[in-house]
């Protein structure tokens, strides 16, 4: 869209009960204009999505088309698909051209799947010579994925209204934010990614895939550094709900370290692409000091860590991306060298 | 966030974030005014300023600061501005550690502080504890569990029953112990001293926590003696499992300290077992005695308040302590004695201050103590520590009452032992002030039975077997001390019934002389003439008793001339034991000693202890002017005798005979001739007022005995004497008090008598005014010689008794003695006036003398 031609006709969108619903603020795409925000009506899966499309012609000229169309749209965007691979690149601009698919917010990053794509008509081609109105539903609309922005992926939902001329089509886009609730009833884990848990500090990981049936048991780690460190720690659980508190402790069993301080993040992960070329992101979504001073053998330190406070990203999966969570504890000594074991934990978002 | 650099940076934010803070507050931003607490607390993150001084500043200001905020808080949430339980959360979410904390125990205690029913109070208490560990600096750890303390002050007394409380202080106490412990393992080795300097600096914040538990404890009001048993099942054991476990002395040194200071001593009295226990298994280095001083203090003072007997189960005080040090002597053979001296000084006042009377305990300490000694075989280095360790010894062994004193002495017979084994400066110390105090107080002194004369005898020992070393000049001073003290002792023993009789006393100094006889010649020397006089004092007062007591005369009789032969005993060994050295007093005390029997009138003794006296003189005086003086102190005795005379055999004569022999053989002419003159007195008996005497009577019956021919005899030889002298001066002077022992016999007998006649006297001044003449021809020439002579400093010159020349200052009056010895280097015009000034005294002393009695009148001047 050029600025030096305005469009013929004005496309406005509004959501039924727009300003009472929840609203999730984000900060837009792209990193020079980080501090644009903008607000997003949310909704939740199986949601029904309704409102009206204004369609207004501007200074009382007419206008001829071939039929008005709205749709709802989820896409899952990227820009890099996998290491630098072009020949998905070429699938999606063909993806892209055909049914002229962007990305509203970032535009380097390109669709690669839409996984929703639902629309009718709402009028038949003719004459467009005053403003009109058509109101459009959704019902029942059941939404895969949460809505999500990345690095490198994004999960976009929107609904577009579409006016097809015999030139260019006139189209509006109108985003909403999707939030996915889980069941409080125990949820089904998904398959567990392989890959295992990295390690700098060269600890093992005792951590195994946890059966469902045991998720609220704790998770123990034992970890250490020969003659050196050792320590156990303790989480209550291996999954939390972003309103939830980690709760956990840890124990000194053996430390000639000189600890400067102790402190636990919470890392998520985010994975894209295809195997084996796929393409990993991480981000420090919270830091928190934990321990201050050099603690001695028998001590215990305890773990508390409110989430709800922070922005955090559920657990996610699917076939072009995935994001996980990671607790990752760090130890700091006098001479600066950082000591770390991560551990997974997982994220879902209740009501 | 960085650091500031140095306190007064630290202090500019603090103080800028509070500034803030206040303003968000005003305008109820809590949100801001949370945030900028923070910031103010990031300051006490800060690890490079040190705790002592700069970061205690900081801490009480950002306390003060905190303190505004929690007055908000608890305002605002009365008011329902926010809700304490919100902002509890809220400021977890605080990065940091310690900011955190500071933050969740300020909201904590605010919301403890509403005393909202519906808060779990209990359950953020015990999670504010918890949460304290994640500070595992020490420095910043100790502060925060302070301010822990300090928020929670008041609230757990008021909200919390007592054993919530004991729990919440006790765990915070042992974390704070932990860190401080900890604190000594920070940084470099090097700086281990700076770093036991800030711990002993932080150490009242530890101790701020036991004074907290004493505090409820004592705040409840519940039944005291529920107190106490929460006190020793819960609060003590903890405590003493902490000291024990953390080996740390200064740790340890402190703790018991506090523990015994702010707790209620009943409660130690209970539990001393417990704490000793504790004690017994401190590290090696804890200065045992110092703490226990601590609890001893403590005890003291409860029994000396409560007037409480001093038993804890049934069992005293003492024997508890006692136990300990016996386990202490088997255990731990290293601690050094010094500290062991001080641990039983500390058990023996607290003995004195229980049970008094038990002299068994205090025998059983010293007899500790001896051992100790032995073990320890005192060395004679003057190290400090030896300096302390006599120091300690000397109190330990002094005392302040006599009679407490006189106690010990008699019925701890290891003390005598332990004074004997200690190190001889100490053992010179505490003598002299044990000797000191009997002496002070010897009116208070009363020595019972004979058993404890003796053991009171037994302290003779180690103070007369002392030799006098290089620069140790008090040892003749305490020998003195002792011979005083045989007095005192004496003295002390006739105040009990039993010991007053004769025979009793006899026995006692006999004992006596027996202990005195070990010491060394040294003491002998001092001792035994103070043991000679008081068997002197024991023969006059059985003369007293004998003169009042006519019946029991004859034993009285034995007695005294038994206590003459222990006399003559005495004085044998004294000699043998001192040697020639001490012949010049051997001398005189048998002649004091003929003195007493002459006038018990038991002219037998009294004769042989004047031959003693001549056999001494013969055999060993040999010195001459020793020998004159002997002379004249005879002449003194033997003219004051009455008895000798008496009897059918003439003792006086023969004395006077030998002793006028011996003085016209002295060497010296001057010696001769004065002796000679001083001996015509022998010849002419003066009345004695003493005694009853008069003049008249010597005129009525002729008692005196008077020998006029003699007597001339003697003045002749002497006046011989003097003239053969070639110094014309001596030989002058001495003529003149030849005419002035003419003139008194002129005055006191009658010519008949004293065969001195007025024709003789006027014959002697003849004699002088010529040899005057001479004199001053002599001076004269040497005179001209010497013409400033004149012009020396103005004294009158004289001469003594003794041929001493004194010269006596005319404006002062000072007088200064020249030996005889050295008369010689004077020059001849400054002592010829001597005899001249002398000769015109005398005239002028014959001149009024003619006023009164017409003798003198034919006397030419």
């Amino acid at each position: 869209m050029s600025i030096f031609f305005k469009s013929p006709i004005d496309i406005e969108v509004l959501l039924d009960g727009e300003e009472n619903r929840k609203h999730v603020d984000l900060f837009k795409g792209g990193s020079s204009t980080k501090t644009m925000k903008e607000s997003l009506p949310l909704y939740e899966d199986g949601e029904s999505i309704a409102g009206l499309v204004t369609l207004r012609v501007r200074d009382g000229r007419s206008i001829d088309h071939l039929g008005v169309k709205v749709s709802v749209i989820g896409s899952i965007d990227m820009v890099k698909t996998s290491g630098g691979n072009t020949t998905s690149t070429n699938g999606n601009s063909k993806l892209n051209s055909n049914s002229s698919l962007y990305n509203y917010d970032d535009p380097k990053k390109k669709p690669v799947d839409q996984f929703l794509c639902l629309s009718y008509d709402l009028c038949p081609a003719g004459e467009l010579n005053h403003s009109e109105s058509f109101p459009f539903t959704f019902k029942n609309l059941s939404k895969r994925y949460e809505s999500y922005r990345g690095k490198n992926v994004d999960v976009t939902y929107y609904v577009k209204v579409t006016v097809m001329r015999k030139s260019t089509d006139i189209s509006k886009a109108k985003k909403f934010w999707v939030h996915l609730f889980k069941d409080m009833t125990p949820p089904v884990r998904e398959p567990n990614v392989q890959g295992s848990v990295t390690d700098a500090a060269g600890a093992t990981s005792q951590t195994t895939n946890t059966p469902p049936s045991v998720l609220t048991k704790p998770v123990r780690l034992d970890i250490g550094i020969e003659n050196c460190l050792h320590i156990e720690f303790e989480y209550s659980k291996a999954q939390y709900s972003l309103n939830d508190v980690i709760v956990g402790r840890i124990y000194f069993l053996l430390t000639r370290l000189k600890v400067r301080h102790m402190e636990l993040s919470l890392l998520t992960r985010e994975t894209s692409g295809l195997k084996p070329s796929n393409f990993l992101l991480d981000s420090t979504s919270i830091r928190y000091e934990i321990m201050d001073g050099s603690p001695v053998k028998g001590e215990t330190i305890p773990i508390r860590l409110f989430l709800s406070g922070y922005d955090l990203t559920p657990n996610m999966s699917c076939n072009y991306f995935n994001i996980k969570n990671y607790l990752n504890l760090v130890i700091i000594d006098e001479d600066g060298r950082r000591y770390f074991k991560q551990s997974e934990i997982s994220l879902y978002r209740t009501k | 966030m960085s650091y500031a650099d140095s306190l007064p940076q630290a202090k500019s934010a603090v103080k800028q974030n509070t500034v803030l803070m206040q303003r968000a507050l005003q305008q109820h931003s809590l949100m801001d005014a949370l945030k900028y607490a923070s910031q103010l607390l990031q300051q006490l993150r800060n690890p490079l300023l040190p705790p002592q001084r700069q970061y205690y500043e900081l801490y009480v200001m950002v306390f003060d600061t905190l303190g505004e905020l929690t007055l908000y808080l608890v305002q605002g949430h009365k008011r329902g501005r926010h809700h304490l339980a919100d902002l509890y959360e809220l400021v977890q979410y605080a990065g940091n550690v310690l900011p955190r904390l500071y933050l969740m125990i300020t909201v904590g205690s605010a919301l403890l502080q509403c005393n909202d029913e519906t808060v779990p109070q209990a359950e953020i208490l015990k999670d504010m504890i918890e949460m304290c560990k994640g500070v595992q600096n020490p420095t910043r750890g100790l502060f925060l569990r302070y301010f822990l303390s300090q928020m929670t002050k008041g609230l757990l007394e008021s909200l919390m029953d007592l054993p919530f409380s004991i729990t919440f202080l006790t765990t915070n106490f042992v974390e704070m112990n932990k860190l401080w412990v900890r604190l000594q393992y920070q940084g470099p080795l090097k700086e281990r001293d700076l770093r036991t300097k800030e711990r002993k600096e932080l150490q009242i914040l530890v101790g701020s926590q036991l004074l907290r538990l004493s505090q409820v404890i004592e705040s409840e009001e519940a039944d005291q003696e529920e107190n106490f048993t929460v006190y020793c099942e819960k609060i003590l054991p903890g405590i003493l499992e902490q000291m024990v476990q953390s080996r740390d002395v200064i740790c340890q040194e402190y703790l018991f300290d506090i523990v015994c200071q702010v707790f209620p001593d009943n409660y130690h009295l209970e539990t001393v077992e417990q704490l000793l226990q504790a004690t017994a298994q401190m590290n090696p280095q804890v200065s045992l005695h110092k703490i226990i001083a601590t609890l001893v203090q403590r005890l003291i003072d409860y029994v000396e308040r409560e007037a409480a007997p001093g038993k804890q189960g049934g069992r005293s005080l003492f024997d508890i302590f006692w136990q300990y040090l016996e386990k202490l002597g088997d255990e731990r053979p290293d601690i050094a004695l010094v500290e062991v001296l001080d641990l039983v000084s500390n058990v023996i006042t607290l003995n004195n201050c229980c049970d008094p009377e038990n002299t068994d305990n205090l025998n059983k300490l010293y007899s500790l103590l001896f051992t100790k000694c032995k073990d320890f075989a005192v060395n004679d280095e003057a190290t400090e520590d030896t300096v302390q360790q006599q120091q300690l010894f000397v109190e330990l062994m002094t005392f302040k009452e006599v009679k407490r004193a006189n106690l010990i002495v008699v019925n701890c017979p290891k003390y005598t032992e332990l004074l004997l084994s200690i190190h001889p400066r100490a053992q010179l110390q505490a003598i002299e002030s044990l000797l000191n105090l009997f002496l002070d107080q010897s009116d208070d002194w009363v020595v019972e039975t004979e058993d404890q004369f003796m053991k009171l005898l037994a302290l003779c020992k180690p103070a007369t077997a002392l030799i006098s070393k290089e620069g140790q000049e008090t040892v003749p001073l305490v020998q003195q001390t002792v011979a005083k003290w045989c007095h005192a002792l004496v003295r002390a023993t006739t105040k009990s019934r039993q010991l007053r009789p004769i025979t009793k006393q006899v026995q006692l100094l006999l004992s006596l002389k027996n202990a005195l006889h070990e010491g060394t010649s040294q003491s002998v020397s001092c001792t035994y003439e103070s043991l000679i006089t008081l068997w002197w004092q024991l023969i006059k007062k059985c003369d007293f008793l004998r003169s009042r007591l006519p019946k029991n005369k004859s034993s009285y009789d034995t007695s005294i001339k038994q206590i003459f032969k222990y006399v003559s005993r005495c004085i044998t060994e004294l000699f043998n034991v001192v040697g020639p050295s001490i012949t010049d007093r051997v001398f005189k005390l048998n002649l004091q000693t003929a003195s007493i029997a002459d006038q018990l009138s038991l002219p037998e003794i009294s004769y042989d202890f004047f031959t003693q006296a001549l056999t001494v003189f013969e055999d060993t005086l040999s010195d001459s002017r020793t020998q004159f003086q002997a002379i004249v102190y005879m002449t003194q005795i033997l003219q004051r005798t009455r008895s000798l005379r008496t009897e059918g055999e003439d003792y006086y004569d023969n004395l006077i005979v030998r002793t006028t022999l011996h003085a016209s053989k002295l060497l010296k002419k001057q010696d001769q001739c004065r002796a000679v003159y001083l001996c015509s007195h022998l010849w002419w008996a003066t009345e004695i007022e003493s005694l009853g005497e008069t003049e008249d009577d010597a005129e009525t019956e002729g008692q005196f005995y008077r020998e006029g021919k003699r007597l001339l005899e003697c003045l002749q030889r002497s006046l011989r004497s003097a003239d053969s002298i070639m110094d014309n001066m001596q030989s002058c002077e001495l003529m003149v008090e030849i005419l002035n022992r003419c003139l008194y016999f002129l005055i006191y007998g009658e010519e008949a008598q004293t065969r001195v006649s007025v024709n003789y006297v006027n014959g002697l001044i003849e004699l002088i005014k010529t040899n005057l003449n001479s004199l001053h021809l002599e001076q004269m020439a040497e005179l001209k010689l010497d013409d400033t002579s004149s012009t020396k400093t103005p004294q009158r010159v004289l001469m003594g008794q003794d041929g001493s020349v004194l010269k006596v200052s005319k404006s002062n009056g000072a007088v200064s003695v020249v030996l005889p010895t050295a008369a010689s280097t004077e020059s001849v015009a400054e002592l010829a006036t001597i005899p001249a000034d002398h000769f015109q005294r005398t005239c002028a002393y014959i001149l009024q003398q003619a006023a009164l009695d017409d003798r003198f009148k034919a006397i030419t001047v």
